[in-house]
Parts: C-alpha cells; structure tokens; sequence
C-alpha cells in the first residue's frame, strides 16, 4: 500500500517538475510546481511527519506558489524571453536530469540506507518543541531575530507614506 | 397582488397537483406494478429462514422498525454517513442555504425593503429553491478566449476546499470528519488555498473585471492570512493542543473569549476579510467591477462558488465558535430519552410497539450539536450584520489595517496569552 502511494508520489513529484521546467505556458508551469511541492508534502505524509507536511503545504503552496503565480500573471513573457524551440536539446536536457537521478539514487541504495531498520516510533513535534528550547536554544533565538527583524521590516515597507495623492481624502 | 404570476390562483395550483398525483397514481396501478411483476415473474427469489422472499415480505421487512433501526445505526457509524451528512456536507449545506435566505431577508430588513417576496406565497421562502432551478436551467457561458480547463476546474475545486475546511469543525464530542492531531495546522493549509483557486479562476477568464477582481482578492487574503493565523496562536498556548476536538473540549468551565478577548476580535476581523464580506467585499465590489472575480461565471459555475463560499462562511464560524466560544459545551438542556420507551415500547391504545435500537443519538450529542448550532447561528449573524451597515473601504486602507494594526494586535494577543500561562492563571495548576 505504502509502495503504491510513494510511486505515484514520486511520479506526480518529478513528472510535475519536468513540467514546471518544461512547460511553454507559465501559468502552468506554475501550476505543476504547486505540483510539486504538494508531492513533497506527501513524502512527509509518508514519512509520520505531518506536522512538517502540512507547513510544507500551508507555505509553500498556499504562500510561495501564489506569489511566484502572481508575479508570472503580471509579466509579459514575449517581451522577455526569446524563443528558442529545439526538440532535441529539451529532451536531451530531460534525459541528463533522469539519468543523475538514476545515478543518485543508484549511489545512496548502495550505501546500505536499505540494511537500516528501526522500530522506533514517529519522533513528535513536541519533543522536537523540547529540544529547541531546551538544547537548541541559540539557534531558535537567531532565527526569532531573524523573524523579527523580517516582520518589522515588512511594517516599516508597509507603513510608508513617502507616497501622497492630494485627491484621497483619509 | 403578484405582478410575476397575475393569472395564479391557488386553488387551480391544488387542482393541478391533485390532477398529476391522480394520473402519477392511475399510470402506476395500470403499468408500474404489472411491469414489476412481469419482471419478478422471470427472476428466482431467494429462500430466506425457510420462507420464499416474495415482494410483499421484503416490503414487511423493510417496515419493521426493528429490524431497520440496525441497519441505520450501522449506517450513521460509517464514514460515509459523516461526510455526506451530519457533520459533513449536508448539514453544512443546509446552513448555508439557511443563511443564503435568512442574509437576503435580514437585510432587506434592515433597509426597510421588502426582499423576497413572492415565491412561496409567504415572505418569499421557496426563494431560494427559485434561484437554484435557475441557476441550475441556465446556460453555463464560457468566454472565447478562457483558459478553459481551469475556468472549468476552478469553480469544483472552490467548493472542494471549502467541504474539506468544513471536514475539520467538530459539532460534538466525537462528531467531526476528520479527527486529526493537528487539525488547526490543515485549517491553515486549507485556507492558503483558497487565493490560488481564486486567482487562477480570475485569469483563467481572460477578462479585465474577474481579474482585477482577482488581484484584489489574493492581496486582501494574503494579507490577512498573517493576522488570522498570529491571532490563533494564543488559544493554542494555553490549550496546548491542535486537535479542534481537544480545543473545544478543553473549554467546559471557561471559553476562551473570556481570556483572549483581542484575539477574538482580530479573528473576526480576518474572518470578514476572507470571506470578502462587506466592509471588506473589495474582490466582487459590484458598483466598480460589475461582480470582480465572479463576472464571467454563468449558470451553476456561479451557484458553486455561491455554494462553496457560503460553505466557507460556516465553517469559519464553526471554527470562531471552536476556538473561542467553548464549542459544544453548554448546560444540558436536551431532556433524557424517555426510559419507559426503552424498556416498555411505544403504547398506541391496544398496540405496543418495541423497538430495540432506540435512542438514535445520545443526550450529550443532541446537546453538543444544539449548543453549537445556536453558537454557530449567532456568529453568522454577527458576521451577516456589517452588510447592512457598512460601507465598502478602499484598498490601501485594508491593506493598512491588515498589516500594521491586526498584526500588532495580534502579537499583544500572544504575549497575553504568554502572561496568563507564566502568572499560573491557567495551565497547569490554574483555572483549567
């Protein structure tokens, strides 16, 4: 069961990527890298990390997808990208990426990732919430600055009233 | 008098039904049941405990309630049953459609109109049955020059999201679709959603109104994603929890409104900024952009985005009263069902019918789901009532609001929440 479904993941994960590389039309490539991720979320489905699986969706899907959507809504593509059609150097192109996939893929099954068994269970988000505020604490700081730092830059790009029209009345 | 319909008499209306139920009757009598029974005649009927199971004892069987009320309780266990009806789909529909109706009337209302008023012969109550025949009659129009397998896809897939928002409300204690650990964490994934399907339908229609339409509402929902998921997180501390379920269980003394009072109003006002509702309905502003993102949708395309929205605002409210109004609990006011039932039957006169398999749902179920129906009713009102109030605020002050004052509001929201579980008022050793 748990075969099939990392499968059609899998096919659904790298054939949208082809996509979104291969794509003429952008609106739909940005599509079938909303694709994508969502295939990702799924492996972290597969993986008992649904806490991970569903900030991947709620971030990158619902946020980082719709911008990248709206700005290639918002851009004429004639006037900036040439068009060069050559068949055989798209696929050439999509071969090469197979075959290091293959080949990756080929390097870590021999590595003896597949001789690893465990009985653990699923590691919870809240020991992960433990650990980051028992033993991880500097790194959960930086990134809190970081955050901070972000958010109020936001409001301060925000709140910026350089822009005045005499015709609106606040 | 009716303007629409000035031939209509009442009594030619009762006429004509009992004229179709006469002939419906006459056809089934002369041609239905011996068509039946030329059929039966052909196939071999299975022996059950020894008796042939001709037409009439399947019938018998299908009446007695003792052995149908089985059948149905295993029925209302599957899931199935959960998300068709009860807390699903159905159930949610069925307030949507409620608030369609009670918002049209409750408005005109409050504007000394009249609103619906001649469907129905009384206060226009079939209005709404009207509307969906037509919306369903009519012809779906697709612009020549759609982008047509997502102007197509985008009207299920708005109704799809909403159904899956609505799967994760819980209605009482063990009542929800989807039971999940972290249940407010697939809220928020749901919600991201909800901007993609709008954008992607607004450009799919290639059109200017349903487009700057669409713009609008990705900037207002994007915006005030931030706001709705900072203003969340302060239940979240002091329940310790994501499981709606557990949310709302953890309130039986105290709802959360009581200690998160800023977070609730900042949620409301995310909630209105969502749902694109008045003051905040810039995405279909009718008097500037004919109906914004919704200009080039016809026929049921329209009534599913209607159907999804409204969809969408149940469940926000659902949500509102998970978080912050104590869900399902409630004094116990649903009486007990009656014991004499269980244990002597149902006594009609010289009849006394028993039935096993009664009570259908428990007492606690029957009051956990009145509680947070009445909950669920009073906040659609509130969020129903700025339409007929307010007016429509420009853009940049939305986007003002949303990013520079909730925000704020929010995090003073979190740090009180911080405040409460630090000085021992709630948590461990505290009220709850």
């Amino acid at each position: 069961m748990a075969d099939a479904v990392f499968l059609a993941l899998t096919v659904i994960t790298i054939g949208s990527a082809i996509a979104a590389l291969e794509l003429r039309s952008l609106i739909y490539g940005s599509i079938a890298l909303m694709g994508t991720l969502g295939g990702v979320a799924g492996f972290f489905f597969l993986l008992d990390a649904p806490f991970v699986a569903l900030f991947q969706l709620a971030v990158y899907v619902g946020s980082i997808a719709v911008l990248i959507l709206f700005t290639v809504m918002l851009v004429k593509r004639e006037l900036i990208f040439k068009k060069i059609e050559d068949k055989r150097r798209k696929f050439a192109g999509i071969g090469l990426m197979l075959v290091t996939m293959v080949a990756l893929g080929a390097v870590f099954l021999d590595s003896g990732i597949k001789t690893i068994t465990t009985d653990e269970p699923a590691t919870d988000f809240r020991d992960i919430g433990t650990d980051f505020v028992m033993y991880y604490w500097p790194a959960l700081i930086l990134m809190g600055l970081i955050l901070a730092g972000s958010v109020t830059g936001a409001l301060v790009l925000a709140k910026r009233e350089d822009v005045e029209n005499d015709q609106r009345a606040n | 008098m009716s303007v629409i319909a000035p031939n209509f008499k009442l009594s030619e209306f009762i006429k004509s039904l009992l004229d179709n139920a006469f002939w419906g009757l006459l056809l089934l009598v002369l041609v239905g049941v011996p068509a039946v029974f030329m059929i039966l005649f052909f196939i071999e009927m299975p022996v059950i405990n020894g008796e042939l199971l001709t037409p009439f004892l399947a019938l018998t069987w299908l009446a007695d309630p003792s052995r149908i009320l089985p059948v149905v309780h295993a029925f209302m266990a599957t899931d199935i049953f959960r998300v068709m009806a009860f807390p699903g789909f159905g159930f949610a529909a069925l307030l949507a459609a409620a608030t369609i109706f009670v918002e049209r009337k409750m408005l005109a209302k409050l504007q000394l109109r009249v609103g619906p008023f001649y469907c129905g012969k009384f206060e226009g109550i079939l209005q709404l049955m009207g509307d969906g025949l037509k919306l369903i009659s009519k012809e779906i129009i697709i612009p020549a020059k759609a982008d047509k397998p997502i102007f197509w896809a985008a009207p299920v897939l708005f109704v799809a999201a909403a159904a899956s928002f609505v799967a994760f409300i819980p209605v009482a204690p063990g009542w929800v679709v989807a039971d999940v650990d972290l249940g407010l964490l697939g809220v928020f994934a749901v919600i991201g959603f909800f901007p993609i399907i709008t954008i992607l339908s607004a450009w799919s229609a290639n059109s200017k109104f349903p487009f700057i339409g669409g713009i609008r509402a990705l900037f207002q929902m994007v915006s005030f994603e931030i706001p709705l998921i900072l203003s969340l997180l302060g239940v979240v501390m002091l329940t310790g929890s994501l499981n709606l379920s557990e949310i709302a269980a953890s309130q039986s003394s105290f709802p959360w409104i009581v200690f998160l009072p800023i977070g609730a109003i900042v949620f409301f006002i995310t909630m209105l900024a969502e749902l694109e509702r008045i003051p905040f309905d810039l995405p279909e502003a009718e008097s500037e952009i004919v109906a914004g993102w919704l200009t080039e949708l016809s026929g049921m395309m329209y009534g599913l985005v209607q159907l999804g929205t409204y969809l969408k605002l149940y469940a926000f409210a659902g949500l509102f009263v998970v978080l912050f109004l104590g869900g399902w609990n409630g004094p116990m006011v649903v009486p007990p069902f009656p014991a004499e039932i269980l244990t002597d039957g149902i006594v009609m006169g010289p009849v006394t019918a028993k039935i096993p398999g009664l009570p259908l749902f428990t007492q606690e179920m029957l009051n956990g789901a009145l509680w947070f129906v009445l909950k669920t009713v009073a906040v659609i009102f509130f969020i129903l009532l700025p339409r007929g109030v307010f007016p429509r605020i420009r853009i940049d002050m939305l986007l003002n609001l949303g990013w520079t004052k909730l925000i704020g509001l929010a995090f003073v929201n979190i740090f009180i929440a911080l405040g409460l579980l630090y000085a021992g008022v709630l948590g461990p050793g505290g009220l709850q």
